[in-house]
């Protein structure tokens, strides 16, 4: 410790004697305190297990629960086409899905 | 005979690189106009390339300059941060005119929309399925991004390499959620303003999350051919800055557009 102490106060000394480097120096090699193992357990241990334990949640639920899809109603607000999308026939948006997007006259696969 | 600087700055050698990246943004962005009015995509292709290309030669010689060449003085290193700091703040703003669309239409939901939100006939997402998995897994590559950066103070090469990986596959993860969500979401954005303000705020996160992403990927290579020493990194620490700021503005998305909008 004291050795070390000592290393310190030297290499300040001798820094401020000699021209201060312009290059990114480490002045104090072992000063920084470990915080890797913290980190590295709040990955391993906290992080990790909630995405996988909030995955299986999420697969269970996406392959248990298919409720219909809603009933098409030729709201106005809804399925706007002021001006056509520019691929395609312009009809359809771009993460188009047929079986949940109905076009502004009603479900494709009706 | 040998040059010498007797200064701490980087006079940065003639490069097309500025200038280049610049005509390419200029090309994309008219590029996109033009796709959306006259139905012609080429501009916008030619655009990206050069725009592309340019950036990757431009991040390249930096890479050089830096870890080649030891041109970064403290100095340098010093202008860099702060503006990438500056450059997050922009991003900010960006996204803070996306949330006052937002806000503006949802706190007073007009007669046309049922005078509700979310709209009449809209479906939102369940905010505690996917939605809420997003929320983990992008908390989670935090976690891991700071596992990194410590491991990277302490000299284990080891756990950087391996948290940075994780990062990196959290961050996939997460795009490929996002995609599933897009695909199987029952509104579009063309399903009044609630669609439009849902896909621009996601959409573009989705944006910023890819090129994080990539920023996080490249810096796992530069990672693994020894650029980086132990205290001066900061191409990872850019990456993982802006990871943050990815992070944190998915928060804000959760809470007010998924969750409060649902």
């Amino acid at each position: 410790m004291n050795n070390i102490l000592a290393k310190r106060s030297l290499f300040t000394s001798a820094k401020r004697m000699s021209s201060a480097s312009k290059y990114v120096i480490n002045p104090f090699p072992e000063q920084h305190e470990g915080g890797m193992k913290l980190w590295r357990n709040l990955t391993y241990f906290m992080a990790i297990p909630a995405t996988i334990i909030m995955s299986i949640n999420v697969y269970l639920h996406e392959s248990s629960e298919h409720h219909d899809r809603p009933e098409f109603k030729p709201y106005e607000h809804l399925r706007i086409r002021n001006k056509r999308f520019p691929w395609g026939d312009g009809t359809r948006s771009l993460f188009h899905n047929p079986h949940t997007n109905p076009l502004p006259g009603g479900y494709e696969d009706e | 005979m040998m040059v010498v600087k007797k200064h701490p700055f980087h006079m940065v050698d003639m490069s097309p690189w500025p200038l280049s990246t610049s005509i390419g943004a200029l090309v994309m962005t008219t590029g996109l106009v033009k796709w959306f009015n006259q139905f012609n995509i080429n501009l916008l292709i030619i655009g990206l390339l050069i725009t592309v290309i340019s950036s990757f030669q431009w991040w390249r010689d930096i890479s050089r300059e830096s870890t080649y060449q030891g041109l970064h003085t403290k100095k340098v290193l010093s202008g860099m941060k702060l503006g990438m700091v500056l450059f997050i703040i922009s991003e900010v703003f960006f996204f803070l005119s996306f949330f006052w669309a937002f806000f503006h239409s949802s706190l007073s939901p007009s007669v046309e929309l049922g005078m509700q939100w979310p709209p009449m006939g809209i479906q939102p997402f369940n905010p505690m399925q996917i939605p809420l998995l997003n929320t983990i897994i992008l908390l989670s590559s935090g976690v891991s991004v700071t596992y990194t950066h410590h491991s990277i103070l302490e000299k284990t090469m080891t756990h950087s390499k391996k948290s940075l990986m994780l990062t990196v596959i959290l961050g996939l993860y997460f795009s490929c959620l996002q995609a599933l969500e897009y695909w199987e979401a029952p509104f579009s954005m063309a399903d009044s303003v609630y669609g439009s303000t849902f896909f621009m705020a996601t959409g573009f996160h989705g944006i910023h999350v890819i090129v994080g992403t990539t920023f996080l990927f490249i810096s796992l290579i530069r990672l693994m051919k020894n650029h980086f020493s132990s205290y001066h990194h900061f191409g990872f620490e850019a990456a993982a800055w802006y990871w943050h700021f990815v992070d944190v503005v998915w928060l804000f998305l959760y809470i007010n557009v998924y969750w409060w909008g649902a």
